[in-house]
């Protein structure tokens, strides 16, 4: 039997990454009451957990005052094809370069030896982008900053739905999953920030399921109950794909500072011809797919080589390694006697990655009243989700003080449902647990919506997952608080999955990583946001201008 | 398999525990040594590793993990 807990706050922050934690302290800022539930430890979640080493932003005194030349310079060359407004860049942009003063003042060091140091991300020749920063201890200080604005952090708390009166959210609902606990949140304004959907299909390593960049517990859980509770969601059928380092999966393309090159030391591309630490490579930018296409046209292996480095150069690499949360890499390299001056490192395209975000605007605000999302949630990268964190927090807390507060005891029936739902994952004594049927929605995902896609092969894995869904709301079992977690991401995996088959047999096209031979060119007049949402009960998709 | 703590250094302080957001080390006891619950559920960010006190906790990278490199030496083909 399932304790409860009732929690009241102005504005809760689903998840404490980097953009829940900034929400935290604007919020908290502003005089909001704030809770953060976060599923692990905000000390140690999300994408930025260990580290990371390029902010992007403008700085005044490198790009000089015209701050909007610079936006439509980046917006011209290095973001490639979008698939957001260019609204919400604009917006990131004007803000981010405040945010980066900000985490200078929390003790977070933006500069490098006392001065802006930019590096990767950045053609040869072309304004640059990315501050380098130490942000290794970042989570930690972000943290502080938060605690110190009066939010308080609960740990282990993984929300699961949302609650909501009318079309206004009041709320949600929550599990710890170190206890037979649900958490009831009652808020005046819920920011979603869970990050990334990392497992939908199979990583890197098949058979070894935990093998992702991102960390391995972003399953998408804030799309999935914003879907459910009535938000719009958008692109979820454009996969996303990263490269890097062949089978020890972890970010930091930027980091590297060597030439792509196969086997016999031809480079790959054109933008550099030895190791040059303001550039990197930025083939890795441009085709994250090229070692697979090396490899698929005969041509393969393909390596990040960093042979002939300087020393120098060498040692600023791995400083900012350590910043980047590449720590446990470097580790591994010396374990293995593995020297970046002689040996080049095979470089690897990524497997797909469950793609889109929450519809939400510049002000972070999704469709849904008092519902806002920011980070992975929403777009982008570190900047985006410090800096729609903010904003996010800022929106939600000034939302928080013209609202009501909600009696959460009127969503009671649903509340009681979700404790019932829970009861049954718990105390089913035979069925299968959560990997078994992560394994069988993966493969779904990889065979019928994966490389190539077409209306019969959608059409069949569209059915056999539904197959899937069906068995495991009706079976999966949880044989402890934490594996009900794992269970409640697997539900929100199998939704996504749906939405997923379901948005790309709507997208009669091909553009990017959705290949249908049975559509085979762009649609010029499809370059919009193409949006999902629950109404009665089924998935209704619609086009928009971005 | 990751993370593999060396049970003579250990302090028991339960950080590593208190901190991994995989839960990997799910179940264990204050003022015991962690168990090693869930190994596969590891992300190999090393986190445990480094605020570890007392240096006791290595991580053990799985094989399908082990990165790919180009040797420097000729490769034998006999």
């Amino acid at each position: 039997m399932f304790q409860e807990e009732v929690i009241k706050a102005d504005v809760l922050c689903v998840g404490g990454g980097i953009a829940g934690l900034m929400a935290a302290i604007r919020a908290g800022e502003l005089g909001a009451k704030v809770v953060v539930a976060e599923k692990g430890n905000p000390l140690y979640s999300g994408c930025g957990r260990m580290g990371n080493d390029h902010f992007e932003t403008w700085v005044p005194e490198v790009h000089g005052e015209d701050m909007d030349a610079w936006i439509e310079e980046l917006l011209g060359t290095a973001k490639g094809e979008i698939l957001i407004g260019k609204n919400l860049l604009r917006a990131q942009f004007r803000k981010a370069y405040d945010v980066v003063r900000l985490w200078d003042g929390y003790g977070i060091p933006m500069k490098h030896k006392g001065k802006w140091e930019f590096s990767g991300h950045t053609f040869p020749g072309r304004p640059f982008t990315h501050i380098k920063y130490e942000g290794r201890f970042q989570k930690e200080i972000l943290v502080k900053q938060a605690k110190d604005r009066g939010a308080r952090i609960i740990s282990r708390a993984m929300i699961f739905d949302l609650l909501k009166q009318g079309e206004a959210i009041t709320g949600a609902v929550g599990v710890d999953t170190r206890a037979d606990k649900i958490y009831v949140f009652q808020a005046k304004a819920v920011i979603l920030g869970t990050g990334k959907c990392s497992r939908l299909y199979p990583c890197l390593t098949p058979g070894w399921m935990f093998n992702d960049p991102h960390g391995n517990v972003q399953a998408g859980d804030g799309r999935a109950m914003a879907y459910r509770a009535g938000a719009e969601l958008q692109n979820l059928e454009m996969p996303q794909r990263h490269i890097g380092p062949k089978y020890f999966a972890k970010f930091g393309q930027a980091t590297w500072v060597g030439v792509v090159r196969d086997w016999y030391g031809k480079a790959a591309g054109t933008f550099v011809t030895s190791p040059d630490r303001r550039y990197g490579d930025m083939i890795c930018e441009v085709s994250k797919l090229a070692p697979e296409q090396y490899t698929m046209a005969g041509k393969g292996p393909l390596y990040m080589d960093c042979t002939g480095i300087k020393e120098e150069d060498l040692e600023y690499m791995l400083h900012w390694f350590v910043h980047e949360g590449n720590i446990s890499l470097l580790d591994h390299m010396k374990e293995e006697g593995i020297d970046l001056r002689k040996h080049p490192i095979e470089f690897s395209t990524y497997p797909h990655r469950g793609g889109g975000l929450i519809v939400a605007n510049e002000k972070a605000e999704t469709t849904l009243k008092g519902l806002y999302a920011a980070g992975d949630e929403a777009f982008g990268d570190i900047s985006a989700a410090a800096t729609f964190g903010y904003i996010a927090g800022e929106n939600a807390a000034k939302q928080a003080g013209n609202t009501a507060e909600p009696d959460v005891e009127r969503s009671r029936p649903v509340i009681e449902d979700k404790k019932t739902q829970l009861d049954t994952l718990r105390g089913r004594q035979c069925g299968p647990d959560w990997d078994e049927t992560q394994v069988a929605l993966q493969q779904t995902m990889l065979d019928y919506a994966g490389h190539v896609r077409n209306e019969s092969l959608l059409l069949q894995g569209l059915h056999h997952l539904r197959r899937i869904k069906e068995k495991a709301r009706a079976t999966l079992t949880a044989g402890n608080p934490h594996e009900l977690g794992r269970c409640l991401e697997v539900l929100n995996l199998l939704d996504l999955g749906e939405i997923t088959f379901i948005m790309a047999l709507d997208r009669k096209e091909t553009r990017g990583l959705h290949v249908r031979p049975d559509y085979p060119f762009t649609n010029p007049t499809l370059n919009q946001a193409h949006i999902v949402s629950l109404r009665n009960g089924r998935a209704s998709t619609s086009w928009r201008p971005y | 398999m990751p993370p593999v703590i060396d049970h003579e250094k250990c302090t028991k302080c339960g950080k590593c525990a208190d901190i991994c957001s995989e839960d990997v080390f799910y179940g264990s006891k204050k003022g015991e040594i962690p168990n090693v619950t869930y190994p596969k559920e590891c992300s190999h960010f090393a986190g445990c590793v480094y605020i570890c006190p007392a240096k006791a906790i290595t991580l053990r990278i799985p094989l399908p993990m082990l990165l790919v490199y180009k040797p420097s030496e000729e490769i034998r083909t006999t």
